[in-house]
């Protein structure tokens, strides 16, 4: 870790301890910092963009009330993707209890405009690669819209925080080799999915 | 080793897992299993879609609404607990108002000894009282904008100056009588 880094966590530490204590600008400084991996969670988890953002919110919105209940001897990052990954995993539980008849329906992820890929469009000049950008998109959340939504959890922790099969396990309170087995299979059944459906991506149904 | 176990040492593979000794395995295996070959290419595929996928950023108005939504909370916390404050302080207050009125009632009964001894708890009873309108009055005043806070001071404040010309009343007619 760099000074940067140690400047950062003693910071952090400090709106921490503010929050705590009802400070709601260093918790806003908080949501400030997450608010990206946060979102992304609930992004790859729900698949879409209103639904996404409202998780998140919410998700912030338990970190504040379960403040006092965080051990600072944890990373916080990790303890607020806990708290991001539950709701979701309980937002999809809900949803398939709700939505049981409109499955197909919600297995159709929309393009993730608001993120990354408008910044990255300008990374990339030709038009096409854009388009293919947005295409793999589509393809990754209609892939994780075919897992259980503890397995979303996993895969998403895994590929883009860089969890490590400990960190996942402690995130979802699951053993390490269930997570093992669980991304194991959950990455065997992708591979199948996407193999099946070419090199032309995934049709969706519309 | 069999395909299910080749598999397995794919993935692990994938995630940096695998050491040396078993990858000569596995890659030995994967040259000689036409199904092995197939199924690892299209682990990779699916790696490097995943691997390759940016994160999606959050919309900027993110922070704005877990603010909103906080001080929202916090506002109809601070109305609940303000207005259960007051209505306990009320309680309280009418029983004082009633209390001299329950001890001529209760003297009739002829209980009214054991009441009359109880000197330092109606002592206890004032105090708690204070306390409660102590904290009344900060809930109150710390949502002191909202027009509700406003009218139940109004009404925090009327009740005591009821109470207190009640209580004057009650002394006068007891030295009277
Ligand atoms: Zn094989």
């Amino acid at each position: 870790m760099g000074p940067g880094g140690v400047i950062r966590v003693i910071t952090e530490t400090e709106w921490i301890q503010q929050a705590r204590s009802g400070d709601h600008v260093a918790f806003g400084r908080l949501v400030q910092a997450y608010q990206t991996p946060v979102y992304n969670l609930t992004y790859r988890m729900l698949g879409n963009a209103a639904e996404a953002e409202e998780a998140a919110q919410e998700a912030f919105l338990r970190a504040y009330t379960h403040l006092r209940s965080y051990d600072p001897q944890r990373p916080f990052r990790s303890w607020l993707m806990a708290i991001a990954s539950h709701y979701c995993i309980d937002q999809l539980r809900r949803r398939r209890l709700t939505w049981l008849s409109f499955e197909d329906e919600i297995a159709v992820p929309e393009n993730p405009v608001e993120g990354g890929l408008v910044q990255l469009a300008s990374d990339l000049p030709n038009p096409e690669s854009v388009v293919t950008q947005q295409e793999r998109a589509v393809q990754i959340q209609t892939l994780l819209s075919t897992l259980s939504p503890v397995d979303r959890a996993a895969v998403t922790l895994l590929y883009w925080y860089d969890y490590s099969y400990e960190e996942i396990a402690e995130t979802l309170d699951l053993t390490v080799s269930a997570v093992k087995s669980r991304l194991y299979r959950a990455r065997r059944d992708l591979a199948k999915l996407l193999e099946e459906d070419g090199e032309n991506g995934l049709q969706t149904s519309d | 080793m069999d395909c299910k176990q080749a598999t397995e040492m794919m993935v692990a593979r994938l995630d940096g897992h695998l050491d040396d000794g078993s990858t000569v395995l596995l890659e030995a295996h994967i040259g000689a299993c036409c199904s092995c070959q197939a199924e690892w290419r299209s682990l990779q595929r699916l790696d490097d879609l995943l691997t390759t996928a940016p994160m999606v950023r959050s919309p900027v108005r993110l922070r704005v609404q877990v603010m909103t939504r906080l001080q929202r909370r916090e506002q109809a916390r601070r109305a609940i607990v303000g207005s259960t404050t007051l209505a306990l302080g009320t309680i309280t207050l009418m029983l004082l108002l009633l209390a001299p009125v329950l001890l001529d009632l209760l003297r009739m009964v002829g209980i009214a000894p054991t009441l009359l001894s109880a000197g330092p708890e109606t002592v206890v009873q004032l105090l708690a009282l204070m306390r409660t309108m102590g904290r009344a009055l900060l809930v109150l005043l710390e949502t002191f904008v909202t027009p509700l806070a406003a009218l139940s001071l109004c009404s925090l404040a009327l009740a005591l100056a009821l109470s207190r010309l009640w209580t004057g009343a009650v002394s006068r007619l007891r030295t009277e009588s």
